[in-house]
């Protein structure tokens, strides 16, 4: 037993948010795994089966034919958008970071402004502007690049996900460029006046120094990233086509579904939802982890 | 330790809030009896009906508050919540989650209902059970009719009672076409398609996109030549003229819009496709045709609605109470007054907005004041709207329930994962 409380500590602290955290989401968590067995769908079933699961990975049935191909394509479409995203995000931080003064807080501003679009917003708009009937399409028509609008280019509801990558760079392109500046920011100037002297070339001092400071940033930043364009749903549902469709709308069609056994197999598909993001944040705290104890 | 407490005080008024916010709708047990409509009549005075309907279209919501919403007040002294949903299934969900978190009484008393979203209640058996043939002007209903005792061939069973009547058409604009240069059959329609490359497409059949569905199985009806033996699941059937079907739609697949890589998911999305210009045909299932969605302002002023010679499936939609309503008397008066002449007539008129067909059958009306009310406001459907004749003439029921997603999933697998 314990003498006296102790209200420092850090867990004491944390137990509001961690109890309010807890609850709702252990108990959506724990409901969602009771319907992927079947119980709780509304069907009266009591007891618990592994048929949805089965349905889900055996590539038979409705659920399984699209799961493999829709995980595939997921994967996809999150790794290009992050990759995408990363990389346009470094060249353009240190391509800011040199700026100085006022023209900071313009970019600064400049790069939160987008942040301001939630991604639903963003992607009508890319589709109003890209699609065969959009904006683009008119003005190209009316100007006489192409003959009539649908000769547009397939930018949105491709099969490829052009669109749905396109707007996730568009927006986490900034998003990731503000983590990268506020590092490069806060302490990369000295060390790179040092090595200047020292008579580094501009790609030595980018390469030796410049990325290796921020790329833990970068890397946490980038798993962030992969993790929501993994798991969100508007975008693909807005930007996407019928076939493949990303996990997310998947899992949504099948939790829809007026059969209400098809319910258990659209939960197994957001638990393949969860278990890989998961793995993705614990990558991500690893990685953190080891920043700390270098 | 005050964080302590001031967050566990939060906590609390959070918990009490949300049960405030799911309890607001009053909860008397005055009881009636549904053999006795007095009894209901009595019953449902002062309280709340929650009207659970798609609330996507504005003129339709105009149409609910201002017709039945007055009325309800004025009669029956009973206050009408229209509570608007993005999708039916909404409305469907709620009911199952107060069934799951043992709700009773839920919230919502009434649904705007039909196809698989009644399934589904019934399924689960959370609808109030037996109740569409006690209602006074169920009298008015032809409950002998397949078409309004089986839903998507689901029985009925009385456990939702009729509002309205919907026929599957085709929309295009007069504008850009000639009546006489329209196609007139599935086949006449794959000609068409292969003159005219790019400028067809047609919804993906599947939840949320029954009107696809229901285009795919009045193709089916063409094929076999015969409707009836739709009417019954029969494997052999099936196996014997699916083939067809998914050829059928393979063979149009390169001549449709954007070459059958994608589809539109609903109705809204083809229409918008027809109003940009993009393809020349959208769908309706409104009697007045294309009229409502020109006042929508979703389709151009020149468009018109039309059908095939023969196979558009007609449908009834439908009113269900759920089993936990907290106000059943006032949903059973509710439900009662939308199949009075009086409003019946009301709905099918394309200046009120609503645009859907007679849930009644109105042979049975025997006031003859109301009869030549009902008739004119049939002839009063508007110049979008099919001319009544060809829709009579082409007008077949829909299949057995099984075959719903016998189609979705087969369409699925063999016409838009097939490379």
């Amino acid at each position: 037993m314990f003498k006296r409380m102790d209200f420092s500590s850090p867990w004491i602290k944390l137990a509001p948010a961690i109890l309010v955290i807890s609850l709702l989401f252990g108990a959506s968590i724990l409901f969602g795994l009771a319907q992927s067995f079947g119980l709780m769908t509304g069907t009266g079933q009591e007891s618990i089966s592994f048929e949805a699961y089965r349905n889900v990975f055996s590539g038979q049935g409705p659920a399984g034919r699209e799961f493999w191909s829709s995980l595939g394509f997921s994967l996809w479409v999150a790794t290009a958008s992050t990759l995408l995203s990363a990389i346009g995000a470094l060249t353009i931080a240190i391509w800011l970071s040199n700026r100085k003064g006022k023209s900071q807080q313009t970019d600064t501003l400049a790069l939160n402004w987008n942040l301001a679009f939630p991604h639903l917003v963003w992607a009508i708009a890319l589709l109003l502007f890209f699609s065969q009937s959009g904006l683009l399409a008119r003005f190209a028509a009316t100007l006489g690049l192409i003959q009539m609008p649908a000769d547009f280019p397939i930018l949105v509801k491709d099969r490829s996900g052009i669109g749905i990558i396109l707007d996730y760079v568009t927006k986490e392109i900034p998003f990731l460029t503000l983590i990268v500046l506020a590092v490069l920011r806060s302490q990369a100037e000295n060390l790179d006046i040092v090595a200047e002297n020292l008579g580094a070339s501009r790609w030595q001092r980018l390469w030796y120094i410049t990325i290796p400071q921020v790329l833990p940033a970068l890397m946490a930043g980038s798993l962030i990233v992969f993790g929501f364009v993994f798991s969100a749903y508007e975008v693909p549902a807005i930007l996407g086509v019928r076939y493949p469709r990303m996990l997310p709308v998947l899992a949504l069609d099948f939790f829809l579904n007026p059969d209400l056994n098809s319910r258990a197999e659209g939960m197994v598909i957001s638990f393949v939802i969860t278990l890989i993001v998961m793995i993705v944040a614990i990558i991500s705290l690893r990685g953190e982890k080891e920043d700390t104890q270098e | 330790m005050k964080k302590i407490i001031a967050f566990l005080i939060l906590f609390t008024v959070l918990l009490s809030a949300c049960n405030v916010a799911g309890n607001n709708t009053q909860t008397s047990p005055t009881t009636y009896d549904i053999n006795d409509w007095d009894s209901v009549v009595a019953a449902a005075k002062g309280q709340t009906v929650n009207w659970y309907l798609w609330g996507g279209s504005e003129s339709i919501n105009n149409y609910v508050d201002s017709f039945y919403g007055k009325a309800l007040k004025e009669r029956y002294d009973i206050t009408l919540n229209r509570v608007p949903v993005a999708d039916t299934v909404d409305a469907v969900n709620q009911v199952l989650s107060e069934k799951q978190a043992g709700k009773d009484p839920g919230v919502v008393d009434l649904i705007w209902i039909n196809g698989e979203n009644f399934a589904t209640l019934k399924q689960a058996n959370l609808l109030l059970p037996a109740w569409a043939d006690k209602l006074p002007n169920s009298r008015l209903v032809n409950w002998d009719n397949p078409a309004i005792n089986r839903d998507f061939g689901t029985p009925v069973d009385f456990q939702e009672s009729p509002w309205s009547s919907a026929q599957f058409q085709l929309i295009y604009d007069s504008a850009r076409m000639q009546p006489e240069d329209l196609p007139r059959s599935y086949a006449e329609l794959k000609d068409w398609v292969v003159e005219n490359p790019g400028r067809f497409t047609y919804i993906a059949p599947g939840p949320g996109g029954f009107q696809g569905t229901r285009f795919a199985k009045g193709a089916l009806y063409e094929f076999s030549g015969n409707v009836e033996q739709w009417g019954n699941f029969d494997q052999a059937i099936w196996d014997e003229y699916s083939p067809l079907l998914w050829d059928y739609f393979n063979d149009i697949k390169p001549y449709l819009w954007r070459q059958g890589e994608t589809y539109p998911k609903d109705e809204n999305e083809l229409h918008s496709l027809f109003a940009n210009q993009e393809v020349d045909f959208s769908i309706t299932q409104a009697i007045v045709g294309a009229g409502a969605l020109i006042e929508q302002g979703l389709v151009p002023e020149t468009a018109r609605a039309f059908v095939f010679d023969n196979y558009m499936i007609g449908d009834f939609n439908y009113v269900g109470i759920p089993l936990n309503a907290p106000s059943k008397a006032a949903a059973l008066v509710l439900a009662n007054l939308l199949l009075d002449p009086e409003f019946q007539a009301a709905q099918v008129l394309p200046e009120n907005g609503f645009g859907l067909g007679f849930g009644i059958d109105i042979n049975r009306v025997t006031d003859s004041a109301e009869l030549t009310k009902l008739q004119e406001a049939s002839q009063k459907l508007g110049d979008a709207a099919t001319p009544p004749s060809d829709l009579a003439k082409a007008l077949v029921g829909d299949t057995a329930a099984e075959y719903q997603s016998l189609v979705e999933e087969g369409w699925r697998q063999f016409v838009l994962l097939a490379q």
